[in-house]
Order: structure tokens, then sequence, then C-alpha cells
């Protein structure tokens, strides 16, 4: 699982970077936002998987 | 300044906002140029008014939300205290709308935003909200147990709230009103439903608002900069007054007057407007 949040944090953030160029037909900066906001959320899911095992309380 | 009022009543009121701004000016015969870079500006400001309005109103939620949401990613884990859950609620909520808003919503409001659409979506709306009564209350009396706060309710449920928002984008149509039927029937009760809308409003009102700030520092925007502040101001303090009065209203009432309302005028203005009495 971590590498699928790898693979989807680096695809959403180079989906908002296209959309900040402009490569998406025009600037959409809304759009990047929304797909860097998506790159975070899938990097915190991959902090999640990283951080080590706690034992049950 | 009357529409900085009423935007800031109307985006809080299950009513919505966006029909209203399209039935006053069409009712009074306002000539409004939506699309020109003075209007959107003047827009912008009392949205931003409106979203530091519910900033201010639940800053202490919002403080308690953050820390709780940046321990939890520091941690690495979920401990499930009230706050994470919130904050961990309100991010499933916002992705689903996050991502109806921002693609489908200008084609939408294109295709929808004249009079006679928006009068019938408001009736729509009404009818949405008797029926989440009803739908509320059988689903309910089945379950024999009180009703759910919001740290008992599902990510799906969460998610499933969200996503109603995404039924706004069409004008008449309510996204608190549509927010807080789903949330009734996720078994909570009113007053949370309202609660957990008006903090799902709050990043999404912000972060849009704040995409375009620089709309007003445009020639365009800085020509009216002064009424938009002022408009901004004005519809944050109505805005916050009705927030207060929400959720004091919704401790111990239900959506139906609100349901009536938007029964009642959507249907005097769809046979106003099919008629031709207005034109």
């Amino acid at each position: 699982m971590k590498i699928l949040a790898i693979v989807l944090a680096v695809a959403f953030f180079t989906v908002a970077v296209l959309y900040w160029v402009g490569l998406f037909g025009g600037v959409h900066v809304k759009h990047g936002i929304l797909f860097a906001g998506l790159g975070v959320l899938a990097l915190i899911w991959l902090r999640f998987q990283s951080a080590a095992p706690t034992r049950a309380r | 300044m009357f529409l900085a009022a009423l935007q800031g009543v109307s985006e809080l009121f299950p009513i919505s906002s966006l029909g209203h701004t399209v039935l006053i000016p069409a009712l009074l015969h306002w000539k409004i140029a939506r699309e020109s870079p003075q209007f959107l500006s003047f827009v912008v400001a009392l949205h931003l008014g409106t979203a530091l309005a519910l900033v201010v109103f639940y800053r202490t939620t919002w403080k308690g939300i953050i820390t709780a949401f940046v321990r939890s990613v520091v941690r690495g884990r979920f401990d499930g205290t009230s706050d994470e859950k919130t904050a961990w609620l309100l991010i499933a909520g916002t992705i689903p709308v996050a991502l109806l808003g921002v693609y489908f919503e200008s084609t939408v409001r294109s295709l929808f935003a004249s009079p006679l659409p928006v009068s019938l979506f408001l009736v729509a709306n009404g009818a949405i909200m008797f029926l989440g009564e009803r739908l509320r209350r059988a689903q309910h009396a089945g379950r024999g147990k009180g009703y759910r706060v919001l740290e008992e309710i599902s990510w799906l449920d969460g998610a499933l709230i969200g996503l109603s928002q995404g039924l706004a984008l069409l004008p008449g149509i309510s996204r608190s009103g549509t927010s807080i039927v789903a949330g009734l029937l996720a078994d909570l009760d009113h007053e949370s439903a309202a609660r957990f809308s008006f903090l799902l409003a709050t990043p999404v009102i912000l972060a849009a608002s704040v995409v375009e700030v620089p709309l007003l520092f445009t020639p365009s925007g800085s020509a009216i900069l002064t009424e938009a502040l002022a408009g901004g101001a004005l519809s944050g303090i109505v805005a916050y007054a009705s927030v207060a009065f929400l959720t004091k209203y919704f401790e111990s009432n239900d959506l139906r007057p609100f349901g009536w309302y938007c029964l009642v005028v959507g249907a005097v203005c769809a046979v106003l407007f099919a008629t031709k009495v207005i034109a």
C-alpha cells in the first residue's frame, strides 16, 4: 500500500502542475489546487502507513 | 449592500443563496452583468466575508480540529479523539464536493441560472427538506435509540454528506439544506447536522474565494474595491448573525419552515416567470 500512496502522490502532483502550466486547455488554478490537495492527502496516507505501529491501548 | 446582506443570510439559511441572487434581481428588474469583472470581484468579497464569519464563529472548534489533525499527521496514526474524527470527516466530505465543484460548477450554472429553472429548483429544495424530515423520522423510529453524535458517523456517511452538497450546483438547491438533510439521514440530530454543514461549508467557501482574491486587485476590481470591502464586511456581519441564529434555532426546531418558504416562493416565482407576468 505504501507504493500505491507514493504513486498516487506523484500522479496527483503531476496533474496539479500540468493544470497550473496550462497543458489541459489553459491554466486552471482551482483544478491544480485540488490535485495538489489530493497529493498532500496521499502523502499523509503514506505517513500513516510508515509510522511505527503502537501497542493497542 | 442589499446583495451583500442577502448573501450573508441566504448562504447559510437552507434557502439557496445563488437561487436568490438570480430571482430577486429578476423580480425587481435589476440589470446585473453577472460575467463582468466588477460583479465577480464583488461576489468574491461577499463570499470571503461569509467564510471569515464562519471561521470566527467556530474559531474554538477550528482550533481544536486543526490541532488534532496536525497531531494525528505528525504521529502518523489516528487516535479517534472527537476533534480528530471531525477533522477527517470534514476531509472525507470536502473531497467529493470539491471535485464536483471544480469540474461541473460553471457548466451546470450556465445551463440553469435563469429565473424559471431556478424557481423550480427552489420548489425541489423545499420538497427535499420535507422528504428528508419525513424519511429521517421513519428511519429513526425503527432504530429505537437516541440520535448519533458527529463522531459516531462513518467515513462513508461523511463523504455522502459532502457529496450531497453537489446538488447545490443547481441554482435554487441549497448547499446547507442538502447537507443538513444528508446529516439527518445519517441519524444526526438537527443541531449536529447543521453544525457539520456549516463546518463543511467553511473550507470550500474560503478556498473558492481566496483563490479569486487577486480579482479584487485587477484594474476593474480596484475600481469597486471600496464597495466590495464594504459589501464583504456587511455580508460577514449578517452571516455571523445568521449562523448564531441557526445554531440556536436547530437546537429545538427542524427544516420544515424553510421547506415551506422554498415551496411557496419557488411556486409563486415559477408561475410569474412561466406566465411572463414578469419577463
